[in-house]
């Protein structure tokens, strides 16, 4: 199986050949590819060379953390990048952004109130946990709508606070 | 004379005291909260006891309940740890009431460091340089402040009266904003002391956090070990420290009177037992009394690598009325120690805390290398307590030595299940500036990008891109085994729905 693998802008070709082969270029790589105690951490051996790193999927790819940097890294296959190409590979930021709680933790503040319009970077709500006060901003322009917390709130990882349309 | 000594802390702190204990031949006793049952110090204490839920208000700071588990179990001291109730002048003198030895300083000496305005006067008294500021004079309202903040000149802090470790602290860099940011510190202070006082102090700028580690004994003798570099520090909370300071470097005289200052400042307030003085540095090398810990340090293990003196026992020690086992003389200083703070933190989601269990752990080890921690695999890191979960000390011949020590080991550390911020002390390891000792307290946030960072090797990207093809192969193959199998119950496509759902 092909794929291209996408990480800081570069395209790199990558092909599967079996499970212990891949192919780049014209190099033919053999490797050794096992998840070390459950995921999400990972060895690979690569022409005798040994890496480990941790791999967790994200939005739209993947994040390798490797000797101490985080790579992002957007996977393919060549169809799926066919596809994309005709429709366009422009995503417009569109659809509701739900914030969500990152971890448990008490709503000290909701410093917006629905219907009111913010900016990218604005704050929208202040979540308290391991003592620390934590500010949530907003990935993007848009409008507040449905606050579902108020402060004094206890919420668990992942709830719903708000959502920006 | 006691032998059995109730630790009223979590965490690694706790199991470095019951260490300490333990080879002094002393009996343990643990205290937890409902959220600790599993945790190491509940493991290794000889005895251990419930508290209450997890919050600390109803647990770690119930001195009430601790007092009476004490008295209860026999224990005839409490080592109170950093934080919690270490820095809590009633706790002390309840101890004593009780008749319980508390391994820390006199209640009044907590009571006159601890109130910072009191601290301040008193060690200025005795000649030890102080910031302006208006701590002094006592809890001010808004408009005062507003009113004073001119005279002092801009930028400056706010700080919170009971605060530390950066709490309730904002800083002010013109008169616009200082409205809005003192109502953010006052609340922030409220949350976290239960007491929204704040007060001003001038900003030093490039100014360096240096600190005096103090011992001092109850028949009047006190040294000083040295000096710890803590300037690395983000949001004032202190990253990694490291002892020498490389600023001081070879500056032997300027050590000398910071340690001779430190040791005025503890015996002005009759300071017993281990202490430390922290100093604010500018670039011309005037320093400034900030204020005094009256308690262990989160960074006392860089001073006992450079010293080989394990201060924990000499504060045991202390408590017990024996006098120091050093003169000023007998204190030596050999090569140099870096500790890097481990926290449950993603350093490329702007710190976010990160909760969860730590399913898989290998810790660094080797020469040279020392871990304290408190977690291991199967361990919940919860919201409720502090994000340190480890502190990573080496020690090297050299500052170079230690550095790449800490290279070295920072690399073998490996915790899955949570995130950390192991990258960042990479990435610190690899900064020039770093390297160079060339940083001050704001330094991480003004000039350093986690994005941007130095070092990382060339191929590493394609490494990195392999890698994630390989994992989202495997995961599509998965997939395409789960959608051919056909005895299902119902259709493949609620299946594939399913399993899609699961992996979000």
């Amino acid at each position: 199986m092909k794929y291209i693998a996408t990480t800081d802008e570069k395209e790199i070709g990558i092909e599967i050949v079996d499970e212990h082969h891949v192919r780049i270029g014209d190099r033919l790589i053999a490797v050794d590819f096992v998840a070390l105690s459950d995921q999400p951490l990972y060895s690979l051996i690569v022409d005798g060379k040994s890496y480990e790193a941790y791999i967790y999927p994200e939005e739209g790819g993947w994040q390798v953390l490797l000797m101490g940097r985080l790579y992002h890294v957007h996977v393919e296959d060549e169809r799926e990048k066919r596809l994309r190409a005709a429709a366009g590979s422009k995503v417009a930021e569109t659809g509701e952004f739900h914030l969500k709680a990152p971890m448990p933790g008490l709503v000290v503040s909701v410093p917006v109130s629905e219907g009111q319009s913010v900016e990218k970077g604005d704050v929208l709500v202040i979540l308290e946990s391991m003592k620390m006060q934590n500010e949530l901003k907003s990935p993007r322009a848009g409008t507040v709508s449905r606050i579902r917390v108020k402060p004094g709130d206890s919420v668990e990882q992942r709830q719903t606070l708000l959502s920006v349309v | 004379m006691f032998n059995k000594v109730l630790i009223a802390n979590r965490g690694e702190i706790a199991v470095r005291i019951l260490r300490a204990c333990r080879e002094l031949g002393l009996e343990t006793v643990a205290v937890y909260s409902e959220a600790d049952r599993q945790a190491l110090h509940v493991r290794y204490a000889d005895e251990a006891y419930l508290l209450g839920p997890a919050p600390s208000r109803e647990s770690y700071l119930r001195g009430d309940k601790i007092i009476e588990i004490a008295k209860k179990c026999g224990a005839g001291a409490i080592h109170p740890g950093y934080g919690f109730l270490a820095e809590r002048e009633d706790f002390a003198e309840a101890c004593a009431e009780a008749g319980i030895v508390f391994i820390g300083p006199k209640p009044s000496a907590i009571a006159a460091m601890g109130d910072k305005a009191v601290a301040r006067a008193t060690v200025a008294k005795s000649g030890v340089p102080v910031v302006p500021g208006t701590e002094d004079v006592g809890d001010l309202s808004d408009e005062e402040l507003l009113a004073l903040a001119p005279k002092i000149g801009f930028p400056l802090l706010i700080k919170a009266t009971a605060g530390g470790g950066g709490k309730g602290m904002r800083e002010v860099r013109s008169l616009e904003e200082m409205p809005t940011l003192l109502q953010s510190a006052r609340r922030e202070a409220e949350a976290a002391f239960g007491d929204g006082n704040v007060y001003l102090e001038k900003l030093i700028e490039g100014a360096r956090h240096i600190e005096i580690q103090i011992l001092a004994d109850q028949h009047g003798n006190v040294i000083h070990l040295g000096e710890r570099e803590c300037s690395l520090q983000r949001r004032h909370q202190k990253l990694i420290e490291e002892s020498p300071s490389p600023f001081i470097g070879t500056d032997e005289d300027l050590r000398q009177r910071m340690g001779e200052v430190a040791v005025r400042a503890a015996q002005a307030v009759e300071y017993v037992n281990a202490g430390t003085i922290e100093f604010l540095v500018d670039k011309d090398k005037n320093f400034y009394f900030l204020e005094m810990n009256t308690r262990l340090q989160v960074e006392h293990p860089v001073t006992e690598m450079v010293t080989g003196i394990d201060i924990v026992k000499e504060q045991i020690r202390i408590a017990r009325g024996r006098q120091l086992s050093y003169t000023q003389e007998d204190v030596s200083f050999k090569g140099h120690a870096i500790e890097c703070r481990i926290n449950a933190e993603d350093p490329f989601n702007n710190f976010m805390p990160s909760t969860g269990r730590i399913t898989h752990s290998v810790l660094p080890t080797g020469p040279g290398v020392r871990v304290d921690t408190s977690v291991y695999p199967g361990f919940e890191i919860t919201p409720y307590y502090d994000p340190l979960i480890a502190k990573l000390i080496v020690w090297g011949e050299t500052r170079g030595q230690a550095i790449l020590r800490m290279r070295r080991a920072l690399e073998e550390y490996r915790i899955v299940g949570i995130r950390t911020n192991i990258p960042f002390h990479q990435m610190m390891m690899d900064s020039t500036r770093f390297i160079a000792g060339q940083y001050d307290t704001r330094f991480v946030e003004e000039r350093f990008d986690i994005e941007k960072a130095e070092g990382g090797s060339d191929e590493a990207p394609q490494i990195a891109a392999i890698m994630a093809t390989l994992a989202a192969h495997q995961q599509t193959q998965r997939a395409a085994h789960v959608v051919r199998r056909a005895e299902r119950d119902t259709s493949n496509w609620k299946w594939l729905g399913r399993w899609e759902r699961l992996q979000r």
